[in-house]
């Protein structure tokens, strides 16, 4: 019970305590557009610089920082054990595994680095960074908070906020294959090379079906700025209920889902590094390189998790009592509120990455390929389809959200009929046998 | 208890295979909401454990240990007497008995006392020690017995190992009258219990050759034929 108790009570205090870290930095942002102005600039300059770091450089890095501890705790709660606790801080406490997160780094850090003999110089640097950097960049379009008005300065929660901010997802999601392949090419190594060959098949076979899972999104919101598509999120459509991705597009949300689960590389479609296989494409790669392309895919996956929040879980919108907290709270709480609502959607899809990596075992190649292209392609097309033609009929959304509660529906209906447990062993086995022979 | 396999096609609802993985989510976060948000029992007896919320099995290790089963030969003790001396009067029957010969006694005369006598020193090499337990079963006098529930401690030199008399005698100065094991009530009748005792075969016969050979073969007899043909040393 008391367990019980103190796990959400720090759940209580991670939510608080990501309300006052995103007042800081809205509080922050707001300070610099103030100085941009006074310097003779436009407000956003300052606050997108300050948001270059306050993002990109502090909530990302820590948050992918945090789930290599993550993957340790809450693997070992999936799986009936305890995970790391043996780093005692004073001695006595282990602080749910964070230390690991410092032991972690160091290790990276000053480990010594192998340099395999016959290695192409140059891209063998350069691979470790060309696999982190885009995938570090597309953090920068992510509209973690809404647009307020704080200390007379109008600012956000964005790095940057390009009109073609799903294309730029699309382009430096694309650009990542890059460093896997280079990595894998440049160690000239047999198994690395197999990995490498492997990730760039499967990554570009599951582009096709990310980007189009994605053109529903934008017949719906008739925008690709995400800014304008967590706004249009915002809007009522049935009665009270809002225009969430989700509700609209639930077919584009598996998809979308399933396809980054991919362009990840973690289980189940973790081919490219299949430990019991092949090693994979950084088997040459030791120390802090081995450390980037690690990070990188963490970093990743909490990417690609903001990026569905953002377009399909209703971005930083926090859906229960907005009216109510937009009417009465400050405006830099209430952005503040937001950005941690949105945090909070990240972390929540994480870990579902996370039950889904511990639930599936690896694919095999043609069933990662199958998957892609007689399951996710068809249905993102007929998708893209459905879509097109219900916002033809019926602009205001109503007839597409009223597809999208049928969809939702039927799927859960197919989940919850399980077929009958068979009566007994030994009949079941007549049964089966007997279906089988005619 | 372990899952039973059906071996069948899948049906139309599992071929399309989303579906399944749904509900094998609700599986996952079934375990992860029990075992996160539910204390764990840490009870060293993992079968006796109550997992009915939380199912972790894991033992903590060097926190948590395991009980050993009542019967377990762990390091040996030399037992002390009430005053605190040793039991041993270095008779030498364990060291004897050691098959590892792992056991070294030197024996003392007490002062003052023409019978008695004391280890000056008593060190078993735990290294070589098989744990075989018949340096206490071979003790007249109870002296020495492997009731520690303990195994030697690791250590960095083979000299750790070395136990002299200071380190093994230690506990409490026990005897077999008092030992759990013996006082503890029989399940069987008192009837029962003096048919057993008046039945059972006095020890001693049962290992020799005549019991347990071949009718009409005998190694003391083979014995006796090699010495008499003087192949057997001095």
């Amino acid at each position: 019970m008391k367990r019980f108790v103190g796990m959400w009570l720090v759940i209580g205090a991670v939510l608080v305590g990501l309300v006052g870290l995103f007042a800081a930095f809205y509080a922050l942002a707001a300070l610099a557009a103030k100085g941009a102005v006074a310097l003779g600039f436009p407000g956003f300059f300052g606050s997108s610089i300050v948001n270059a770091v306050t993002l990109m450089a502090v909530t990302l890095m820590t948050l992918a920082a945090l789930l290599t501890v993550a993957e340790r705790k809450w693997s070992a709660a999936m799986q009936d054990r305890i995970g790391a606790n043996r780093i005692l801080v004073l001695g006595k406490f282990p602080l749910g595994g964070v230390p690991y997160l410092l032991a972690d780094a160091l290790k990276m850090l000053t480990k010594e680095s192998i340099y395999p003999a016959a290695r192409s110089k140059f891209l063998f640097e350069l691979a470790p960074v060309l696999a982190f950097s885009p995938t570090f960049a597309l953090f920068a379009v992510i509209p973690v908070g809404p647009e307020i008005r704080a200390m007379g300065q109008t600012v956000g929660m964005w790095v940057a906020n390009p009109d073609a901010g799903l294309l730029w997802i699309f382009a430096l999601a694309g650009l990542s294959v890059y460093g896997t392949t280079l990595a894998g090419w440049a160690s000239n190594s047999r198994v690395g090379m197999l990995g490498a060959v492997r990730a760039s098949a499967q990554m570009i076979s599951y582009e096709v079906s990310l980007g189009l899972s994605l053109v529903g999104v934008m017949i719906a919101y008739r925008t690709v700025n995400l800014q304008a598509m967590a706004i249009a999120q915002g809007a009522d459509v049935l009665g009270p209920v809002p225009a969430l991705g989700i509700l609209l597009q639930p077919l584009g949300f598996l998809v979308f889902f399933t396809s980054s689960f991919a362009e990840t590389k973690r289980a189940p479609f973790d081919l490219p590094e299949g430990e019991s296989e092949i090693v994979g494409y950084f088997l040459e790669y030791s120390g802090m390189k081995f450390g980037l392309l690690f990070l990188a895919e963490f970093v990743e996956v909490v990417i690609l998790a903001a990026v569905t929040a953002a377009v399909f879980l209703g971005g930083w919108h926090p859906v229960f009592f907005e009216g109510w907290m937009k009417a009465n709270l400050d405006p830099l709480l209430f952005g503040a509120i937001c950005a941690a609502a949105f945090l909070a959607k990240v972390i929540l899809l994480t870990w579902l990455q996370l039950i889904i990596r511990w639930l599936l075992p690896r694919f095999r190649y043609d069933q990662i390929q199958g998957l892609c292209w007689k399951l996710l392609l068809p249905g993102a097309l007929v998708n893209v389809f459905v879509t097109g033609a219900a916002v033809l009929v019926d602009p205001s959304l109503q007839v597409l959200a009223w597809i999208g509660v049928a969809e939702i529906v039927a799927i859960f209906g197919i989940t919850l009929a399980v077929s009958k447990p068979q009566a007994a062993h030994g009949d079941a086995h007549g049964h089966a046998a007997h279906a089988a022979g005619h | 208890m372990p899952y039973q396999i059906d071996n069948r096609p899948a049906d139309t609802r599992e071929s399309l295979y989303f579906p399944e993985i749904f509900r094998a989510i609700g599986l996952v976060v079934k375990t992860f909401w029990r075992n996160a948000f539910f204390s764990r029992d840490g009870n060293t007896d993992i079968l006796e454990r109550n997992r009915v919320r939380n199912r972790v099995t894991t033992l903590q290790y060097p926190e948590e240990k395991a009980p050993y089963p009542a019967g377990y030969r762990g390091l040996h003790r030399l037992v002390p007497r009430p005053d605190g001396s040793p039991r041993c009067v270095a008779c030498y029957m364990c060291a004897t008995a050691c098959p590892a010969q792992c056991i070294y006694i030197e024996a003392a005369e007490v002062e003052g006392d023409p019978i008695e006598k004391y280890p000056a020193k008593f060190v078993i090499d735990e290294l070589r020690c098989v744990v075989c337990g018949f340096c206490v079963e071979a003790c007249p006098k109870d002296a020495i017995r492997m009731d520690t529930g303990e195994h030697p401690a690791p250590t960095y030199t083979r000299e750790g190992q070395i136990y002299d008399e200071k380190r093994l005698l230690r506990g409490p100065p026990v005897s077999y009258e008092k030992d759990p094991w013996l006082v503890r009530p029989s399940k069987l009748t008192d009837a029962a219990q003096k048919a057993n005792r008046a039945a059972a075969r006095p020890f001693g016969t049962l290992g020799t050759d005549e019991y347990s050979q071949t009718p009409g073969f005998s190694v003391r007899e083979l014995a006796a034929e090699a010495k008499a043909r003087g192949e057997v040393g001095k």
